[in-house]
This record gives structure tokens, sequence and C-alpha cells, in this order.
């Protein structure tokens, strides 16, 4: 794609989410961002990875700096890679064929900026056929930086039969920052293969974020992604894609705890290619405060028998937050079994008293069922990375107000 | 040990109860019969202070203080606690999990969950969200075994029996003795005969709710024989004709 394409990209707003003006914030150099510890642990712990992050990370990013020294070797004794994408590309001829196909950069301004302004920083993973990654692969992208725009590029491989289990935490210091985050995100799950996705997201009230997902999954194989978002953000619109093949299967599991005034914009999308292939999206909102979430979700039937399922749930807290629930199912196939299930209301009363009944206060009442309410078990996880969202979500449940 | 003194319950501004007295003391059972719409919910939920049930009038006393006025999970903690006649299914809720919580905020012993549960036969039920998915009488024996489970010093059961099969109410009843026999008081709303037979030795007393308030309190001689009889609306109309 030539220069003056992704110029003019540059000021394509996406259809979905308030458009932002890209020129708030400044690019980063290579190589820029320091490595405190006490920094990286304070956020970890807000995305409930624990504190001695720097040991257990199998990739960590803070701002431009890619802390290399921390990828795992064991992974590299079974053949996996994990570089930074630019390293890949320009070590691994091969790697080139997955770069920027499934996202194309003239998507939106944030595409555009990231192509052009991103030096392909960002992981790269790579699991050969046949291997099984059991224990999960933690990948961190954090900033620390004021007015900064972190544009992220990342490329996963799943080659026919393997298995990954990847966790991404991305966040900032509970502190303003006034910065942008962009990653896209192409996936690429082989044939048979399996690719957990677990991704917990803690940024701070001026934070502007947008990834940007497509994953495609081969003839037989499985994606599994779990979405958590709790902190305030300006705004976050993000709205992952992902085709099934053949045989193929997805879940893809959101929580979008929303809080302060912040606008978030989250979709999930599945477009059922191959016959025999199955979908479902499960979506849990929580509405705090003034902010406002439009929960978006779309199922497609191109190719049948298929099955595909939309269940999209929201909660109110309180007086001044909204929901929008907009499930979407599309057909083009007479075999494609599509439907959905979407309610919005408030904590029922009902429920407190049952609880109250049983010597729970109100709080902790309220607690429970929040926590009730956000727990969508995902026994395909991994146990520490269940162990991992379970803290979150009590975190995030603690925090219950009427 | 809890004690109801000239009573009155209302939903909001209608009047359902008036003048209730009652005296439960330790290791008592307590039944009360009363047709379907006679206040048997309105008076366990008024005395437990659930909304929208009130107690307008009268006193509730427990252990020497007056409780009247205590939010629910005050007296509960006390031990007094409430076994819903519907639990409401809680979604997301392990039913497990909130058992062991109840355990551990209650300091209960895990053999006596053990036995309960055994008894009881919730085992299956306990890897399910609260009350979610599960027909009548398994919700019965769960909020039953919940109930049981915190220990409470009076247990307020409301209508365990229904929808239960006779297997379950031997169960039940089985559960229920357990629980006598361990130190809790109770108050029964029950429908079954079979139950009240099931228990006959260990009740203390029967009371007839009719027409909002109770028109008879005697002993399980002096009332189950004639609802055997007369079947139970028609022994109820006439204890109440008696009064
Ligand atoms: N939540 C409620 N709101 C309004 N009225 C109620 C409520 N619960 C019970 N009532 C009324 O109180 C009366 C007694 O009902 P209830 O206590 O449920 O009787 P029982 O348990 O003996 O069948 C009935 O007339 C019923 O309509
Ligand atoms: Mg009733």
């Amino acid at each position: 794609m030539d220069r003056e394409t992704l110029l003019k990209a540059l000021n394509k707003p996406s259809p979905y989410g308030p458009d932002v003006d890209l020129s708030r914030f400044n690019v980063g150099l290579a190589g820029e961002g320091v490595l405190e510890e006490g920094e990286v642990d304070k956020i970890s712990s807000r995305l409930g990875l624990g504190s001695g992050l720097l040991r257990k990370a199998d990739y960590l990013q803070v701002n431009e700096s890619v802390l290399s020294k921390f990828m795992r070797e064991k992974l590299t004794e079974r053949g996996a890679v994990v570089l930074p994408t630019s390293e890949a590309l320009k070590k691994l001829d091969w790697v080139r064929e997955y770069s920027w196909r499934l996202v194309k950069p003239d998507t939106d301004k944030y595409t555009a900026a990231t192509k052009l302004y991103g030096n392909e920083l960002g992981f790269f993973i790579y699991v050969p056929p046949g291997i099984k990654i059991k224990d999960p692969i933690y990948t961190c992208l954090f900033i620390t930086r004021k007015e900064y725009a972190q544009l992220l590029h990342n490329i996963v491989v799943v080659d026919d039969g393997a298995e990954l289990n990847l966790v991404t935490g991305c966040g900032v210091p509970d502190q303003p920052l006034g910065s942008l985050h962009v990653g896209i995100s192409e996936y690429y799950v082989g044939r048979g293969s399996k690719l957990t996705y677990t991704m917990i997201h803690a940024w701070a009230p001026d934070m502007v974020v947008r990834p940007r997902t497509v994953v495609k999954v081969g003839e037989g194989g499985e994606y599994v992604s779990y979405y958590v978002i709790y902190s305030s953000v300006e705004s976050l619109q993000t709205y992952p894609k992902v085709y099934l093949g053949e045989g193929a299967k997805a879940t893809l599991n959101s929580i979008v705890v929303g809080d302060g005034k912040s606008v978030y914009d989250v979709g999930s999308a599945i477009v059922l290619e191959g016959k025999d292939s199955a979908g479902e999206i499960l979506s849990r909102n929580l509405g705090r405060g003034s902010s406002l979430i439009y929960a978006r979700s779309r199922i497609e039937g191109r190719a049948g028998p298929s099955r595909g399922h939309i269940e999209c749930l929201g909660l109110i807290e309180g007086d001044n937050a909204i929901i929008e629930s907009l499930p979407e199912i599309s057909s083009s196939s007479p075999e494609a079994v599509l439907t959905h299930e979407a309610a919005i209301g408030k904590i029922s009363e009902d429920l407190i008293s049952y609880l109250l009944s049983k010597g729970f206060s109100e709080e902790e009442a309220r607690a429970a069922i929040v926590k009730g309410f956000l727990n969508i078990e995902e026994p395909k996880l991994p146990q520490q990375v269940r162990e991992v969202i379970k803290r979150t979500i009590e975190y995030i449940a603690s925090k219950a107000v009427g | 040990m809890l004690e109801l003194r000239e009573v009155d319950v209302a939903v909001g501004k209608r009047k359902i109860l008036s003048n209730i007295n009652m005296v439960v003391k330790p290791r008592e059972l307590h039944v009360v019969l009363g047709p379907n719409g006679s206040g048997k919910t309105s008076l366990l939920n008024a005395v437990m202070g659930i909304k929208p049930y009130e107690v307008i009038k009268g006193s509730i006393i427990f252990e020497g203080s007056d409780i009247t006025q205590e939010p629910p999970h005050v007296k509960a903690r006390k031990g007094v606690v409430v076994a819903y006649q519907i639990p409401p299914p809680i979604k997301g809720l392990v039913a497990g999990r909130f058992a062991e919580e109840l355990m551990r905020r209650f300091n209960v012993e895990s053999s006596y969950a053990e036995v309960l549960s055994e008894v009881l036969e919730v085992r299956d039920l306990l890897s399910k969200y609260l009350f979610d998915k599960m027909s009548g009488g398994e919700k019965k024996r769960l909020e039953t075994f919940l109930t049981l489970l915190t220990k409470p010093k009076v247990a307020l059961l409301d209508e365990p029996d229904s929808g239960v099969d006779v297997e379950s109410l031997n169960r039940m009843s089985e559960a229920l003795k357990v629980a006598l026999s361990k130190g809790t008081s109770m108050v029964l709303v029950t429908h079954s005969l079979h139950m009240l037979r099931l228990l006959r030795d260990h009740i203390t007393s029967v009371h007839v709710l009719y027409g909002g308030t109770v028109v008879h309190s005697g002993l399980y001689d002096e009332v189950v024989p004639s609802i055997e009889r007369y079947g139970f609306s028609g022994a109820l109309t006439q204890l109440a004709r008696m009064g």
C-alpha cells in the first residue's frame, strides 16, 4: 500500500466510537521507555497479574521499549518463537505473509497511524505444528508516558495441531497520562489448533484505546477469547472479528465494567464461513457512574449447517449509566441456526432480600450479585488464567454500589 | 427464646395479620397451618424483616432483646433465619461456593454440612448456580440445606414440602430432626400431613392461621386427627369456628 493512501487514511474515522484527533499524541522513539520495577508492579497488580511480573512475563513492553531479555527460553527450546514484530519481520521472511493480511492498514486512522508510525513494535508469536504450550504465555503492554501514542502490531501464528494460551495485560499506572493505545492484532489459528486469548485492560480516565483484532481459524480449529476491561477511560472502541473455517469453533467472552464518564464501544463478531462451524458470544456489561457502554455483537452465517448464539446482558448500578445493547444476527445460509438473547436491568431487590435473609449485609449482597453477574465460566482457559480473572472480578465486585 | 407479642403485619398499606402471639423455646418445633393466602409467608417474612412485609404493631423478642426493627442480616447473624418458600435464582453464583461462604460466616464444621448434604441429597445441586435450572423440589431441598447449614437458633421454614416427592419428604423430615437434635428450634409452615406424621414426636405446638390471625394453638393430637378426618380445609374451618 502506498504512503499516500495511508496518509489519506489518517483522516478516516472509525464507524464506531467517538472520533479522536490524533494530533493530540506524540509518537514515540524506538527504545524509549524506562523500566522501573515499582511502576511495573503497580500496573500488573491492577491487572490481577500480581507482582514480580518482570520475572514472569514472556514479553514486556513499556512504551516503546521491549524488555526482550524477559522472553522465555523454554519456549524457544520447543521451537516456538517470541519476538518483537519488527525483529521477526527482519529475521524471518515468511512472517511477511502474515503481516497486515487480516487487518488492512487503511481501515481507519488508527490502523494507518500504526502502519506509518508504529515501527512494527508489538509481539510476534509462532507455535510450530503439533506443539502444545499449555502454560500460559504472558505478554504485557504498558504505558507510562504522557500524551503518547503507543501503536502496536501483534501477530500470533498457531500452526496446525498446535496450542497456545496467551494472556495479555494492557495498562497504565492509576494516574493521568492522556495517552493513546492502539493494538493491531492478527491471529492465525491453524487446522485443528487451539488458541485461548485472555486480555485484561486497566486504563485511566483520560486514556484513548483502540484495539483492532482479526482472527482466522482454520479447519477444526478453536479460538476462545476472554476480555475484561474495568477501569475508566476517555473512550475505548474495539470490534474484534473472527472468521471460522469448516468445523471451527469460537467463544468470545467479554466483561465490560464501565465507570466514571467513560465511553466504551465494545463489539464481538463471528463469521461462520465453513460448514459445521459454531460461534458463541457472551457479554456482560456493568454500567457504573456516568458511563456509556455500547455492547455490539454480530454473528454472520455464510455456510451451513452451522450454529451461532449471542448472550448479551447488562446491569446498571446507579442512575446515570447507560447501556446500549446491539446484538445482530445475519444469515445467507438456510442451514445456519442463529439465536440471540439480550437483557438489561438493575440488581433485583428480591435477590438482595434473599441474601440479607442469609446474613449478608446489603453491601455484601450487592457485591455477591455483581460477582455472579460478571462470572462467565470458561472451562477452556487454563486454571492459572481463570485464577487471574477471578481475582480481577473479585476486585471489581468489591466496589459494588447502590 | 423467640417471642412474638401482639404482632400486626402489613404489606404496604394493607394489614395482613393481627395480634399474633407465639413463644418458641430452645429445641421446640412449632407448626403453622393455614389455607393459601392466610398469611403464613407474610408472618415468617415479617419476623425476618424482609421487604415488603412489615411488623406495624407489637414486638419480636429474641433472647431477651427487642429485635423488631433490626434488619434481616442482623437477625440472621443472631440466629433467626428464614427458608424462602420460593427462593430466587441467582445466576453466576455457584451454590457450592455460596454454601462454603455460609459455613465460613456461621462458623459451621464440615461434618455437619456433610450430614445435611447427605440427608437432603444436594451434592449434585451444589455445582449449579443458586436455584437456577432446578425443579421445585430441588430448590426446596437446597434452600432447606442452606438455611439449616447456618445452624440457626430458630429456623423459619416456609413450606419446605410443596412440590416435593414422598422420598424427598422423608429426607426433608430427617434433616429437620438432625437440626432439632443439634439445638435448632423451628417454626414450620407446611401443608403435608405426611411430614406432620413423620415429625409428630417432635412437634411442640400447632398453630392454625385463619382470617388474619391465629385461631387455634394446640397439641398435635388436638389438630392433626381432625385434619386426617375432614381434610385440610375442612378441619381448618372447623377449628376456626371452634376458636
Ligand atoms: N409481596 C406481596 N405484595 C402484596 N401482597 C402480598 C405480598 N405477599 C403476600 N401478599 C398478600 O398477603 C396475603 C397473605 O399472603 P401469604 O402470606 O403469601 O399467604 P400464605 O403464605 O399463607 O399463602 C395474601 O392476600 C397476599 O395476596
Ligand atoms: Mg406462602
